[in-house]
């Protein structure tokens, strides 16, 4: 019982040091890991929440297939995030583009 | 004694979650925040254990160590590899020190910036506090939906609960969540070509060697985990997770022919799942439901759905760890002429 | 039953979309008519199912068979069908307009292979954005609705980021992170949701709400994922450069649509879904807020050089009318507000995507936005210029507009509330609404100065058409005022289904 509160107050800790991170942080890949502390924080308190009053035993399955899709989602939105601070850096850089060759004007 | 020994091994597992949030969060050099993250992941899989999820554990394994990390650490050699980004990113960095010292220097403009941090923990302590009390002294004695998941488990089709309620009773989130995935990759792709390094010949004949033998063996145990989703803790996301790692593996050492796969038959996969598990959701139509799978035929349909989604899903999850279209996709037609 | 044979439309306006999107990254050769088909379809299913309601009332529809506490309802009642039209209209018009947008840009042979790149990854992004409005709209099941969140806002980055210029990707990076924020947060109050009540159904958990404080702070954190995402005012700073600087059909979807998707759920889980748990005082935050974004939303307005950044300061100032509607739904939470804040969700939905879909034609023939620079392109394109001074008819909210209509609906509910306040701010964001819109105008009527810098060829009837009738709409929506009515009294006079199938 008080250990499923840990985990649970662990889960709201998590949440809270993400947004922190999130807000004072400026380097872009910071801001994404921070976004993934917090996804995984309330993930904790899904799972914690599927265990009825023991540890170890989870008696309802729709919390966990709740959090399998929440990764999936947290997964594919990170790589996305990724992707675009790369091109972020790479395009206002102007070094090693692939698609050098587009000006930065004319286009909206 | 034994529950004694299990509660401090929760506990430790707590503190060092706790403790690595923090230090990853905290510590400036991202390089180490990589690595972080990585046991971060780990430690995660461990208390999902503990918490008897062993579904989720395996995901976050092979999603978190095999994927979201090498992810990381692709996009971080990457921003370090433009070199006049690496200088823009100094750049900012000295602005923003620039900017918070000139506001700083003044006494009065300290105060009001240490004010505002005081306030803005304050506030977020006050919330995590709140939020707390409400878990600790409001409790439920609600058992959820896993009553009525354990009544229809027999109709399901499935042994395993998670499977059940992911494609069966629930089925319809995860059709939009492979919609999810899907939409990811049509995302990067694009944004941005694929671009392999130039220095090819560097990785060592061992490496290649161990790689050729070990990623036959990650296909079968990924095979077998989608296999077992239907009576034991896997399925389509563990194995499509596993099935991308032995990709990413395949990328890193550099195996020549992956250069040259074209944008034809990658497509033709990356839709391959989505299509087959939409079909088999309209073709229910005929005789019941949008996905009311027809009784007897359920554990099939399912098994069906897990093995084509699976293979999408490690194609979909290898191309976003790609980063970027293949390279014979869409090329501008200047590039092409330019060229020849 | 004989229902499930003709409820099975509702899943179409989700599996449709869905299949063309799939299709179209996969034919990319013959996709340009592709998505124009499905958007078309679209548009007659929903269509249908307008008919469905008339005929049948509410209509409930259950995946995959499974009862409601385990499975996932569809749930289809007035304001969700209307919502669903104004998606499918607004999404055929700017279905068209995007044909006509990239033809344009391509044919110009500045950077050909760029610009139909860029085509080929807006359909099939284009149409999984719609398939996750529909599916918003309809969907049953908090969890549910989180996932159409994600497919969303995905799509909705995906496409921001599509123009390639740094300025767009920084902002939809921006819009990435805040978008993730708040679905973390939505997430969040799923948690305490869950855990108090053990049900994800809404209709269930209407009928089991009762006021407490894990259900309180669940439905806080919900709202406050919602209010990010829609925009809400201290929380707006990533709509601007996100909306101003994507390509021009991309902006159209972004402020027409995707907000309002928020927007929809913030309404109807505070006065349908947790009706018992609110209080007035949080309403009067919420008021206090729209008026904030009003103001704040309008004067920036007025001050930007950029057209399309003009327009989508106004987005953030409108956003503040739908949530001024929230205070003065209190007493009166039937059928007056509801109608209210649809029409001007309606209204400002078609308006606000011709009014993006005139300025990126506008963009297109200039190469630029800046306002002083537009003198005299009235001359070139009438149309275009009319249509967008139609919309802007219905941002102050003339008659017979349906923002008039709205606006109209609000005061007197002000007024016989007794909150008179309201009125005030309502009153005067119209006036504001009014000097921003007219700063646009005038130079756009006045003579040219020097040679004239626009590009010589003529506006394609897709660039010109599309924006012009869907202004046309929202411009005429007061006179189907009694269709609406009827379509949101369809079950007898109660506006929400609510409760079991």
């Amino acid at each position: 019982m008080t250990v499923l509160f840990a985990y649970k107050l662990g889960g709201l800790c998590l949440f809270f040091m993400g947004f922190t991170a999130l807000i004072l942080r400026s380097h872009p890949l910071k801001k994404i890991m921070a976004v993934n502390v917090m996804a995984a924080g309330v993930f904790l308190l899904f799972i914690a929440m599927a265990c009825h009053g023991r540890v170890g035993v989870a008696i309802d399955p729709v919390p966990q297939a709740m959090v399998l899709t929440g990764i999936v989602v947290s997964v594919s939105v990170t790589a996305l995030a990724l992707v675009l601070a790369c091109r972020i850096q790479e395009t206002s850089g102007g070094a090693g583009s692939s698609e050098g060759e587009h000006p930065p004007q004319g286009d909206s | 004694m034994n529950s004694l020994s299990l509660t401090l091994f929760d506990c430790v597992v707590l503190v060092t979650l706790l403790g690595l949030a923090w230090q990853l969060l905290a510590t400036p050099d991202l390089f180490k925040a990589m690595v972080l993250f990585m046991s971060f992941g780990l430690v995660m899989a461990l208390a999902w254990v503990r918490l008897a999820a062993p579904d989720v554990a395996l995901a976050e394994a092979a999603l978190g160590a095999g994927l979201t990390g090498p992810l990381f650490l692709s996009a971080l050699h990457r921003l370090r590899g433009t070199r006049k980004g690496e200088r823009r990113q100094q750049l900012d960095s000295i602005e923003h020190r620039g900017k918070i010292e000139k506001v700083t220097q003044r006494t009065s403009g300290r105060i009001i910036y240490l004010l505002l941090r005081i306030l803005f923990a304050g506030l977020l302590l006050t919330l995590l506090v709140h939020l707390a009390t409400i878990l600790l002294h409001v409790e439920y004695e609600n058992p959820g939906l896993g009553v009525f998941v354990a009544e229809q488990q027999e109709e399901s089709g499935v042994i395993s609960p998670v499977t059940a309620v992911l494609l069966n009773f629930r089925g319809y989130d995860t059709l939009l969540e492979i919609m999810v995935l899907f939409v990811a990759v049509v995302a990067v792709w694009s944004l941005a070509t694929v671009r392999f390094s130039e220095k090819s010949g560097q990785v060592s004949p061992i490496q290649q060697g161990v790689v050729r033998i070990l990623a036959p063996l990650m296909i079968l145990v990924a095979v077998s985990l989608i296999w077992q989703g239907t009576h034991l803790a896997g399925g389509a996301f563990q194995g499509g997770a596993v099935l991308a790692a032995a990709g990413v593996l395949m990328m890193v050492s550099e195996l020549p022919w992956l250069r040259l796969i074209p944008s034809l038959p990658v497509r033709l996969m990356l839709v391959f799942g989505p299509l087959v598990f939409l079909g088999l959701g309209v073709s229910c139509l005929a005789d019941g439901r949008f996905l009311e799978y027809p009784g007897e035929l359920a554990g099939f349909l399912i098994l069906l759905i897990e093995l084509a989604c699976g293979l999408s899903i490690g194609l979909t999850l290898a191309c976003l760890f790609v980063g970027g279209r293949p390279v014979d996709d869409l090329v501008d037609r200047g590039q092409l002429e330019e060229g020849s | 039953m004989p229902t499930v044979s003709a409820s099975f439309w509702m899943v179409l306006p989700v599996v449709l979309p869905l299949a063309g999107g799939l299709l179209c990254f996969l034919w990319r050769q013959r996709s340009l008519w592709l998505p124009l088909a499905f958007a078309l379809v679209n548009l007659i299913v929903v269509i249908r199912l307008t008919r469905l309601l008339l005929i049948q009332g509410p209509l409930h529809y259950q995946i995959g068979g499974w009862e409601t506490p385990l499975g996932i309802v569809l749930v289809l009642d007035g304001p969700a069908l209307l919502m669903l039209l104004l998606t499918a209209l607004c999404g055929a018009g700017v279905t068209c307009y995007a044909r006509g947008y990239f033809a344009y840009r391509i044919s110009a042979q500045k950077q050909p292979g760029r610009h139909e790149r860029q085509e080929r990854f807006f359909w099939p992004l284009w149409l999984m954005l719609l398939a996750a409005l529909n599916g918003l709209f309809l969907s049953g099941d908090i969890f549910n609705i989180y996932v159409t969140l994600e497919l969303l806002s995905i799509s909705a980055v995906a496409l921001a980021a599509l123009s390639g210029k740094p300025v767009a990707q920084l902002a939809s990076f921006r819009y990435l992170l805040a978008s993730l924020l708040g679905s973390l947060s939505y997430l969040l109050g799923i948690f305490f949701i869950y855990r108090s009540h053990g049900v994800l159904d809404l209709g269930l958990l209407r009928a089991v709400v009762e006021p407490g404080s894990s259900m309180t702070a669940g439905l806080v954190l919900m709202s406050c994922g919602l209010l990010l995402k829609s925009a809400a005012f201290p929380l707006h700073f990533w709509l601007p450069p996100a909306h101003a600087n994507a390509l021009a059909p991309v902006s159209a979807i972004l402020s027409g649509l995707v907000i309002k998707g928020s927007l929809y759920l913030l309404f109807r889980f505070w006065f349908d879904t947790f009706a018992s748990l609110i209080s007035p005082a949080a309403l009067n935050v919420i008021g206090m807020l729209g008026i904030l974004a009003v103001f704040w939303g309008g004067i920036l307005a007025l001050l930007q050089q950029r057209l399309k950044l003009l327009v989508a300061y106004s987005t953030v100032s409108q956003v503040g009318y739908f949530l001024i509607a929230f205070p003065l739904a209190y007493h009166d939470a039937t059928l007056s507000v509801w109608t209210a804040f649809l029409f001007m969700i309606l209204a400002h939905g078609c308006a606000k995507v011709a009014m993006f879909m005139a300025a990126g034609t506008m963009y297109l023939h200039s190469g630029h936005d800046r306002m002083r620079d537009l003198h005299g392109i009235r001359l070139v394109m009438p149309l275009t210029v009319f249509a967008y001074g139609m919309a802007g008819v219905n941002l102050m909210g003339l008659p017979p507009s349906g923002g008039f209509v709205g606006k109209w609906l609000l005061l007197t509910g002000a007024f016989d509330d007794g909150q008179w306040w309201w009125s005030v701010a309502i009153m005067a964001g119209g006036l504001l609404a009014a000097a921003y819109v007219f700063r646009v105008m005038s130079p756009l009527f006045q003579a040219p100065v020097g040679a004239s810098i626009f590009d010589g060829r003529p506006t394609p009837a897709l660039l010109e058409w599309p924006p012009l009738v869907l202004s046309l709409i929202a411009l005429l929506l007061g006179l189907f005022a009694p269709g609406i009515m009827a379509l949101l009294t369809a079950n007898g006079g109660a506006v929400i289904s609510g409760g079991l199938p």
